[in-house]
C-alpha cells in the first residue's frame, strides 16, 4: 500500500489537476448554455435549471441564422479538403514516385515558401482580390468560391508535404509490378495507387476538413455578409465583446459548432498523433 | 473500353475547365487586369498542352497543384515583397492616372454663392447632349451645351407646375428612365459664363463651378489658374506645391519609394518604438509559450508513462483542448475572463479588469495558450518516451543513479535531441500566432489616447494585420508588407536551423 501511494499518488494527482484544467472552461461553458440567464456568471457548478433556450434563439433568432453558417463551413470545408486532396495527391504520388529533374529543388522550395506564414501575405491577397473581383465577382473578394481558391492555394504545401510522408509509406512493389506489365505512370496513379492510397487519402481530407473549419483570418476578410459567413465568424462577430446579452447563446453554438470536430479528431487520434511527429498539423 | 471512357472524360474535363478560363481571360482583359489575365490565359494553354501531348510526365501530376501554388502562394509573396517598395496607403491607394483624375475633379471649385439650377436634361437639332437651364430667381431661361450657350425667350418655352422649362425650341427632352441608364450627359461640363460652367448634380438639377486646377502633361505641372500656385509630383506619390512641398494635393498615388518603408522601422521613431516592443513581446510570448506547454506536456507524460488505472480516460480528457476548434475555445477564454460577466471574476467575487492591465492580459494570454498547447506536447512526448530504449535508464539504475538523476541525465537531454526540431516548428508557429492575439485581448491593452495602434499583448503578426487592416481611417500596405517580409526571413532562418537539424533534408538527398 505503501509502495503504490509512493509511486502512483502523486501520478493521479497531477493527472487530475490537469484534467480539472482542461475540463474547466468547457463544463461552464456548457453549464451556461443550459441557463436561462444570458449571463456566464456561475452561481453554483451544479445546474439548478436546465433549459434549452439558447438553443432555440440560435436556430430562430434572426441574429443568428446557425444553420447557414453550419452549412457555409460544412461547404466550404469539404470542397477545400476535397479539392486539395484530390489535387495534392497527384503532386504527392510524383514527389514519392517519379525520377524528375529538379525534383530536390522542387521540395525545398516548398518548404521555404510554407514557411511564409499566411497571415503576412493577407494584404496581398486582398489586393490581388480586390483585382479580381472587378471581372469575375463570384471568385473575388468577399464571395466564398474565392475564399475557397485562395484556402486551396494555401492547403497546397501542407497538403503536399503530409500526402507525401503518408504515400512513402505506402509499399512501392504493387506499383512496381503495374511499370513492369508496362503500365505507364498515369495509368499506375489511376488504377493502382489511387484505389491503394484511398483509406490514407481520408484521413488527409479529414485534417484539412479541420483545418479548415478552424480558420478564421481569410474567412473574417472574405465573408462580409451575415448569411454567408462560417460559423467561426459568425460567432465571432456575434459575440463581439457583448457577453452580457449574447453569452448563453453563443456557448450554445460554439458546443454544436466543436461536436463534429471533437468527433472526427477523437477518432483519428492515432493517425495525428503520428503525423504530429513529421509536423504541426492542426493550428 | 476503359481507354475510351477515360479519354472522354479528359476532353469533357478539360474543355469545361478551358472554357470557363477563357471567360475568364476574356473579362479580365475588358477590366484592364492585364498581369491576372495572362497567368489565367498561360494556365489554360499549359493546361491543355500538357494533358493532350505527352511533353512532360510530372507535370501531368503537378500541373493543378503548381497553378494554384503559384497563385495563391507565390504570386502573394511577390506582390508583398513589391508593396513593401511603395507608399501604398490611405491616401496613396490608386494608381497615378486614377489619382490625377481625382485630384483635378477635386479641382472644380462652385461659384462664390454656391449658384443652383433647376434645369431639364435632353439634346439639340444637333444631337449633341444638352440642358435647358431655369433661372428662376432671375427669370431667366437658356438652352446649353458644351460649348453654346443659347438664351430661350420666356414666351417660347413652356413650363411645369414648379415654374421649370421644360421645352423650348432646338430642344427635346430625354427622359427619366433613359437618363437612369446612361449617365454620359452627366459628365459634361455644359456652358455658363467665362470659366464657369454647369455641372449637372442629379437628373433635374445642377451647379455653377469652375475648373481652378489645370494641368499640362507635357511639363506634368498642375496650375491652379485661380491662385496661380503650381504643382509638381512630389516623387512620393503626390502633387506638392512649388515652394512649400509639404502642401500636398489629394488622393495621392501608390509610388515606389523603395526601402523606405524599411528604413522608416529604425528612423522614424513613431514607428521604431512601438515595433521594438512588439518585437520583444513576440519572442518572450512564443518562448515562454513553447517552454510552459512543453513542461506541462512532458509532466504528464512521464507521470501517465506507465499502466496505470484511469489512464485512458486522463488522456481522452487531456487531449479535449487540443481537439476543440481553437477559435471557439479561445473565444469561449475571451468571456470567462470579461470583467463584468466573466465567469472569472464570479468564482473569485472580485472585479479585475484581466485585459485593461497589461501585465495580467499578457499573463492570461499565456495561460491560455498553455491550455490549447499542452496536449500536443503530452502526445509527442508520451509517443518520444517510449521510443527511448529502457535499457539505457535501467543501465543508470544499475549502476546506482535514483530515479531524479536517470531522468536529468539521461531521458531529458535525449527527449530534447529527438524533440529539439518540433520545439522550434512551436516557436515559429506562436511567433505567430495571430487567432490566439486577435480573438482574445485583440493586442490591447492599448494606450490610444497618443494614437500609437500597438497594444501591450500584441505580436508582430498582428501588430502587421493592425498596420494594414486595423483602422477605417488609416491603412499602411506598404509598411505591412515590409514588416511582413523581415518577419518571413526571422522565422524562415528559425525553420530552416530547425529543419537542418532534424535531418528532415537528408531523406531527399
Amino acid at each position: 500500500m505503501n509502495k503504490w501511494v509512493r509511486e502512483n499518488l502523486w501520478r493521479h494527482a497531477v493527472a487530475i489537476a490537469v484534467c480539472l484544467f482542461s475540463l474547466f472552461p468547457l463544463y461552464l461553458v456548457i453549464l451556461s448554455s443550459l441557463k436561462t440567464s444570458g449571463s456566464l456568471q456561475v452561481g453554483s457548478f451544479i445546474p439548478h435549471e436546465i433549459s434549452l433556450d439558447n438553443y432555440r434563439f440560435l436556430f430562430h433568432s434572426p441574429k443568428t441564422p446557425y444553420l447557414l453558417w453550419f452549412k457555409n463551413s460544412i461547404v466550404i470545408s469539404s470542397v477545400v479538403a476535397l479539392s486539395s486532396v484530390f489535387i495534392g495527391a497527384a503532386s504527392a504520388f510524383a514527389f514519392s514516385r517519379l525520377k524528375f529533374k529538379g525534383k530536390k529543388l522542387g521540395i525545398r522550395l516548398l518548404l521555404l515558401v510554407q514557411m511564409f506564414p499566411a497571415v503576412l501575405a493577407i494584404s496581398a491577397v486582398y489586393v490581388i482580390m480586390e483585382r479580381v473581383y472587378t471581372f469575375a465577382p463570384k471568385i473575388g473578394l468577399g464571395s466564398q468560391g474565392g475564399l475557397i481558391l485562395v484556402y486551396l492555394g494555401g492547403s497546397m504545401g501542407v497538403n503536399i508535404w503530409l500526402l507525401k510522408g503518408f504515400v512513402d509509406s505506402i509499399p512501392v512493389e504493387l506499383d512496381e509490378a503495374a511499370k513492369i506489365d508496362g503500365a505507364t505512370p498515369v495509368q499506375t496513379y489511376w488504377l493502382i495507387f489511387l484505389p491503394l492510397a484511398t483509406p490514407v487519402l481520408a484521413v488527409v481530407c479529414l485534417l484539412s476538413f479541420i483545418g479548415t473549419f478552424n480558420e478564421f483570418i481569410l474567412a473574417r476578410l472574405f465573408l462580409v455578409e451575415m448569411n454567408g459567413r462560417t460559423i467561426a465568424v459568425g460567432l465571432q462577430q456575434f459575440i463581439g465583446g457583448q457577453y452580457a446579452s449574447n453569452w448563453g447563446p453563443f456557448a450554445a453554438g460554439s458546443i454544436l459548432a466543436s461536436i463534429p470536430i471533437v468527433i472526427i479528431f477523437l477518432s483519428l487520434q492515432r493517425f495525428i498523433v503520428n503525423g504530429l511527429t513529421a509536423g504541426s498539423v492542426k493550428g | 473500353m476503359r481507354g475510351k471512357f477515360a479519354l472522354v472524360t479528359k476532353i469533357i474535363f478539360l474543355g469545361i475547365t478551358t472554357a470557363i478560363l477563357a471567360l475568364l481571360t476574356e473579362s479580365a482583359f475588358a477590366q484592364k487586369q492585364y498581369v491576372i489575365g495572362s497567368f489565367i490565359l498561360i494556365a489554360a494553354l499549359a493546361l491543355n498542352l500538357v494533358y493532350f501531348t505527352s511533353i512532360s510526365v510530372p507535370f501531368k501530376f503537378f500541373l493543378p497543384g503548381i497553378l494554384f501554388f503559384i497563385a495563391f502562394v507565390i504570386a502573394p509573396i511577390f506582390f508583398t515583397a513589391q508593396m513593401s517598395g511603395y507608399k501604398y496607403q490611405t491616401g496613396n491607394y490608386l494608381d497615378k492616372k486614377a489619382a490625377l483624375e481625382q485630384v483635378i475633379n477635386l479641382g472644380a471649385q462652385p461659384d462664390s454663392q454656391g449658384t443652383t439650377f433647376d434645369l431639364t436634361a435632353g439634346k439639340n437639332s444637333a444631337n449633341e447632349y444638352a440642358i435647358l437651364v431655369s433661372d428662376i430667381t432671375n427669370d431667366k431661361y437658356f438652352i446649353s451645351t458644351q460649348n453654346k450657350r443659347v438664351e430661350v425667350p420666356k414666351a417660347l418655352a413652356k413650363f411645369d407646375a414648379n415654374g421649370v422649362a421644360i421645352e423650348a425650341p432646338d430642344f427635346k427632352a430625354i427622359s427619366a428612365n433613359v437618363l437612369a441608364t446612361n449617365d454620359a450627359y452627366s459628365k459634361i461640363h455644359y456652358m455658363y459664363e467665362g470659366k464657369y460652367y454647369i455641372a449637372v448634380q442629379t437628373q433635374n438639377s445642377g451647379g455653377v463651378f469652375r475648373q481652378e486646377l489645370s494641368y499640362s502633361a507635357d511639363t506634368g505641372v498642375l496650375t491652379n489658374t485661380v491662385t496661380g500656385a503650381t504643382y509638381v509630383d512630389n516623387h512620393r506619390g503626390n502633387f506638392a506645391k512649388v515652394g512649400t512641398p509639404s502642401e500636398i494635393l489629394s488622393p495621392g498615388w501608390r509610388a515606389p519609394v523603395w526601402f523606405e518603408n524599411y528604413s522608416r522601422l529604425v528612423t522614424d521613431k513613431k514607428v521604431r518604438t512601438p515595433l521594438v516592443r512588439v518585437f520583444i513581446w513576440t519572442f518572450s510570448f512564443a518562448l515562454l509559450s513553447v517552454l510552459t506547454t512543453f513542461a506541462l506536456g512532458l509532466l504528464l507524460a512521464i507521470a501517465l508513462n506507465r499502466k496505470m488505472r484511469g489512464r485512458r480516460v486522463y488522456r481522452s480528457i487531456l487531449i479535449l483542448p487540443y481537439a476543440m476548434p481553437s477559435v471557439m475555445s479561445i473565444l469561449i477564454w475571451a468571456g470567462m475572463f470579461d470583467s463584468d460577466f466573466g465567469a472569472v471574476n464570479s468564482i473569485l467575487h472580485s472585479h479585475f479588469h484581466w485585459f485593461q492591465n497589461p501585465s495580467l492580459a499578457r499573463g492570461i494570454v499565456l495561460l491560455v495558450n498553455l491550455w490549447l498547447g499542452f496536449p500536443y506536447f503530452y502526445l509527442i512526448c508520451s509517443g518520444s518516451l517510449q521510443a527511448i530504449p529502457a535499457e539505457l535508464s535501467e543501465a543508470a539504475a544499475i549502476d546506482g543513479a535514483n530515479p531524479r538523476q536517470v531522468f536529468r541525465k539521461i531521458t531529458l537531454p535525449l527527449l530534447l535531441q529527438i524533440l529539439s526540431p518540433l520545439l522550434i516548428a512551436s516557436f515559429a508557429f506562436n511567433f505567430n500566432n495571430f487567432n490566439i492575439i486577435y480573438l482574445l485581448t485583440g493586442g490591447g491593452p492599448t494606450q490610444t489616447l497618443n494614437g500609437e495602434i500597438a497594444g501591450a499583448t500584441d505580436i508582430l503578426i498582428s501588430y502587421t494585420y493592425k498596420i494594414a487592416f486595423g483602422s477605417q481611417s488609416f491603412q499602411d500596405f506598404g509598411l505591412a508588407s515590409a514588416i511582413s517580409v523581415i518577419i518571413f526571413l526571422l522565422v524562415a532562418s528559425i525553420s530552416m536551423y530547425g529543419l537542418r537539424r532534424s535531418k528532415v533534408m537528408e531523406t531527399f538527398e
